[in-house]
């Protein structure tokens, strides 16, 4: 297994998102705020006139919202023809798998068992492979 | 060329190409039956398209090579060879047949028979046939290398057209959207970059030139209806084969444009409305004799544009919807009480077609009656923004109404602005925009429900704020805000207010993400030109939410409304009279305002009259002052029957009567004073005005009165006088007239019977028995003598 992984700190853990979904990580300045959407949609924001809808991925994990850090990265994915902005704490660079995803008796808490596809070896040691899919449609109380 | 007929042009090439690799193959193995499919499938499409546009010849062939391969699929025959070849060299003529009618030329018929002969199964010819029928085509091919450039000349006059996947089209739409929302944002950095005159003019150019592409792109994305139109015969054919029906279809308006798109959206609901029609609209042949119709029926489209809309009206002139057993059936069904049904107008009843689960059928037929309803129709059309209307007579037929927009992805909106953030409105739903201070805006309460009353009606009032839940509907300033009073598709009306509105523009809408979907209150996102994004709010569902479209309350909105509507605001008309002052006129009097010249006027004592095209009207309204000097303005009022004219200064607006009208005894040629906008203005006694000016002459059919026969004076100075009276001169013919003028002097002739006769004298002064005599210019005796006259045959 030796896919490519954008590594990342979500919620204040190690994560990674597989990076061939990744179409770039951006910096996000403004962000349009959506009244009346869930809390996990931070809201809109425009890359290349394009709207990215933006996800407070700790917001999606089901924690309490970050403290927002001044530089917001965030991860640009495509789901079902919808552009989406990963916002993430800090991210770091793009590493390798080095094994496949495997799950842990036990699981990883709760948030993290819905929106992970599992924990995989990195150079940087273990780390939660992400499930953008699971990701953005919101943390599990409200999925469920 | 006509467009479709360069689309079967374009098709029967590609489909030319696409087998002729088939045809090889087949050839070389003539029991390929998928092979024979193929082929089969390409001469039963030129079939098919050949009756469309009549060409018999190409029709003739194709349908020859038709039947020979449908033997062979049918397993009747065995191809071989020999009938291979007649089917390619079929295929081949068919080929140099279309380009003929590309470049719009006769194609000689010479040797198609043999071709069709060739097919024969058993034919000992065929094998011959084959160098045969190959000649004419090789001498056509021949010909075509002989004046080939002519012809290639010729066709460059001829559009040429490409086939497009739609997704490329769609892609490059995408692509030019973006361009311009980009080119928004360079031009609001290099705005804020200040002049720069090197950079500025080319980015001019770079602007024209995108808002032309962006045109052009628009442009290509739109089809001619037309194309939806085309399919429809087939369809209307096959339903009323089979339901046992005539029909025939009439289109009108193929020539306007749709987006591809949207095309393709109304084209189920459209098959949906033509199957009821077809199956319950329109009666059988029988059916129809007896009611006195044309056997066939008549289904009816036709397409018209209106600004960013399109409508689409689908008629028949079958026996319209049974709005007694449609209301039986809402009942029935339990959707309604019989109360709310029989509360309802007629307008609201045929609606009910539109209600999930009703169906007028009785039986439930192979086509239509299947569960879909009009329901689903009326929810496809609304998706895409539209609004469908439906409209029935018994026995006449039905007409359905679909309104369209142009295009899906962009869209008029209205800009609003709510806690500092900007969200779109599709302008479609909005009726009208008003400030929250404006003093015909009263809000009331009622339970938590805010109400605002305007224009005599409550509507619910939303503020934006708490559909968002940014802030709590307490803290809102209502009197300063601005209300949009908004009109969804199911007429229901609710009023939202904004905190400001600040455009109109058209965007271009982008799906977002079900997460943000979910929420209902959204329908789409766009850009601002700043580049930030700005949420298309979702009105419909915003209202659903709200439970502001609940059964309960469409049903009881049509008596509200016809309440609403009889305590509603007379129109008037308000106007400047000669005095300068201001004056009212109920609009209903008012028939046009004509402008003429000021000789066409004559006045003369009391009497005034205006002369417009050819007639003349008693003129009014001069009590208030001179008539300007070379051009006058008239309002023509009239009562139905007779018509007068008011002369004004200046014609200022409509408005409406809101408030009673204060009578006035002052003035009798007022009905009273109105308030209109704070202000008194008298409004003008139409009755007062017509019972002095049209002297209602008109009521009874005009008595006759004979005149002496042989008086110069009295044809020529009586006669006028006698007529404005009101009478008709008799004449020789009449046996017996009401009254009869004689004059003393002369002996009393009696040209013919008369109920009363006046006797007029020559002298002032009577001399003796002035008592029935009349001195003949006295006017007023006169006159007075001949209203009796009237008074007495009336009574």
């Amino acid at each position: 297994m030796n896919d490519l992984l954008l590594m990342c700190m979500v919620a204040g853990r190690r994560a990674a998102i597989p990076a061939i979904r990744v179409q770039s990580v951006i910096e996000i300045e403004d962000i349009t705020p959506i009244p009346g959407a869930p809390t996990f949609i931070r809201g809109l924001t425009a890359l290349r006139s394009q709207a990215l809808t933006v996800i407070d991925c700790s917001v999606a994990l089901g924690f309490e919202t970050a403290q927002a850090p001044p530089d917001q990265r965030a991860a640009v994915v495509e789901i079902d023809g919808h552009l989406y902005a990963l916002l993430v704490d800090a991210a770091y660079d793009v590493g390798e798998a080095l094994s496949d995803p495997i799950e842990v008796p036990g699981g990883f808490g709760a948030g993290w068992q819905a929106a992970t596809r599992g924990m995989v070896e990195t150079d940087g040691g273990p780390t939660l492979l992400i499930d953008v899919e699971a990701l953005v449609s919101g943390p599990v109380s409200q999925a469920a | 060329m006509d467009d479709l007929l360069a689309d079967f042009v374009a098709e029967t090439r590609e489909m030319l190409e696409a087998s002729s690799g088939e045809i090889v193959a087949w050839e070389a193995d003539p029991s390929d039956t998928a092979r024979l499919d193929t082929i089969f499938r390409f001469v039963h499409t030129v079939k098919g398209n050949c009756g469309f546009f009549d060409f018999p010849q190409l029709e003739k062939l194709s349908h020859a090579a038709e039947d020979a391969l449908s033997e062979c699929r049918s397993g009747r025959r065995e191809p071989d060879r020999a009938l291979v070849s007649a089917v390619l060299a079929i295929i081949d003529r068919i080929g140099v047949m279309t380009d003929s009618i590309e470049a719009g030329e006769e194609c000689s018929a010479e040797g198609d028979d043999d071709l069709i002969a060739a097919l024969q199964p058993g034919e000992i010819t065929s094998v011959v046939g084959e160098p045969k029928a190959a000649a004419p085509q090789q001498a056509e091919s021949a010909d075509g290398e002989d004046d080939a450039a002519p012809k290639a000349a010729r066709s460059n006059g001829v559009q040429r057209s490409i086939r497009l996947p739609t997704e490329l089209l769609d892609e490059v739409m995408k692509g030019v959207s973006d361009m311009v929302l980009a080119r928004n944002d360079l031009a609001r950095r290099l705005r804020e970059a200040g002049e720069q005159p090197t950079i500025d003019g080319p980015f001019d150019r770079l602007s024209a030139i995108l808002a032309d592409v962006r045109n052009a792109i628009t442009r290509m994305r739109m089809q001619r209806l037309e194309h939806l139109f085309g399919s429809l015969p087939r369809l209307v054919r096959d339903l009323s084969n089979e339901l046992g029906k005539q029909v025939m279809v009439d289109f009108e308006g193929g020539e306007v444009e749709l987006d591809r798109e949207m095309v393709e959206m109304v084209r189920d609901p459209l098959t949906h409305i033509i199957r009821n029609a077809i199956d319950h609209g329109l009666e059988g042949p029988g059916e129809r004799i007896k009611a006195d119709k044309r056997e066939i029926g008549l289904l009816k489209f036709a397409a018209r544009q209106s600004g960013n809309r399109i409508t689409l009206t689908i008629s028949d002139d079958g026996r319209g919807i049974n709005i007694e057993r449609l209301a039986a059936k809402a009942v029935a069904a339990g959707i309604y009480s019989q109360a709310e049904v029989d509360a309802m107008s007629q307008r609201r009843k045929h609606y009910l077609i539109f209600e999930p689960g009703l169906s007028t059928a009785d039986e439930v037929s192979s086509v239509s009656g299947r569960g879909v309803g009009m329901d689903v129709v009326r929810a496809n059309i609304e998706r895409v923004g539209g609004s469908i209307d439906v409209a029935s007579k018994p026995g006449e037929g039905t007409s359905f109404y679909l309104k369209l927009p142009l295009t899906l992805s962009i869209i008029a909106a209205l800009t609003v602005g709510s806690d500092g953030q900007r969200y779109a409105i599709p302008r479609s739903y909005v009726e009208e925009i008003v400030f929250g201070s404006s003093d015909h805006i009263d809000f009331a309460e009622a339970g938590d429900r805010r109400l605002i009353t305007f224009r005599g009606k409550r509507v619910p009032c939303l503020s934006l704020t708490e559909i968002l839940g940014t802030q709590a509907d307490d803290a809102m300033d209502w009197e300063a805000s601005t209300l949009v009073l908004v009109r969804l598709a199911s007429d229901d009306i609710f009023a939202l207010a904004v905190d400001r509105v600040y455009d109109h523009e058209d965007v271009v809408v982008k799906p977002i993400a079900p997460a943000i979907m979910d929420t209902g209150l959204y329908a789409g996102t766009t850009l601002l030109d700043d580049g930030r994004p700005m949420m298309l709010l979702d009105l419909p569902s915003i209202a659903q939410k709200h439970e502001l479209v609940n059964e309960m309350r469409s049903a009881t909105r049509v008596p509200e409304e016809e309440t609403a509507e009889q305590r509603k605001a007379q129109p008037i008309m308000l106007f400047t009279g000669l005095d300068g002052r201001r004056r009212a006129v109920r609009l209903e009097l008012v028939r046009r305002i004509d402008t003429i010249a000021r000789e066409a006027i004559d006045i003369e004592g009391s009497r005034v009259q205006a002369v417009i095209d050819g007639a003349i009207y008693p003129l009014a309204g001069l009590e208030h002052g001179e008539l300007t000097a070379d051009r006058c303005r008239l309002l023509r009022l009239s009562d139905g029957d007779s018509e007068i004219v008011y002369a004004v200064r200046e014609v200022l607006d409509a408005a409406e009567l809101e408030g009673e009208v204060i009578p006035s005894d002052a003035d009798a040629m007022i009905e009273g004073v109105a308030l209109i906008d704070e202000r008194p203005v008298p409004v003008i006694d139409g009755h007062a005005l017509f019972a002095r000016h049209s002297g209602g002459q008109r009521k009874a059919p005009p008595l006759s009165c004979r005149l002496p026969a042989d008086s110069d004076w009295a044809r020529t100075i009586l006669e006028p006088l006698v007529e404005a009276a009101g009478y008709r001169i008799a004449g020789d013919g009449d046996e017996e007239s009401d009254v009869a003028i004689e004059l003393a002097e002369a002996p009393a002739v009696a040209a013919g019977p008369a109920r009363r006769v006046i006797r007029l004298r020559h002298e002032p002064d009577a001399p003796g028995d002035g008592a029935d005599s009349i001195y003949r210019y006295d006017r007023e005796a006169l006159l007075n003598a001949l209203k009796q006259a009237r008074m007495g045959e009336t009574a």
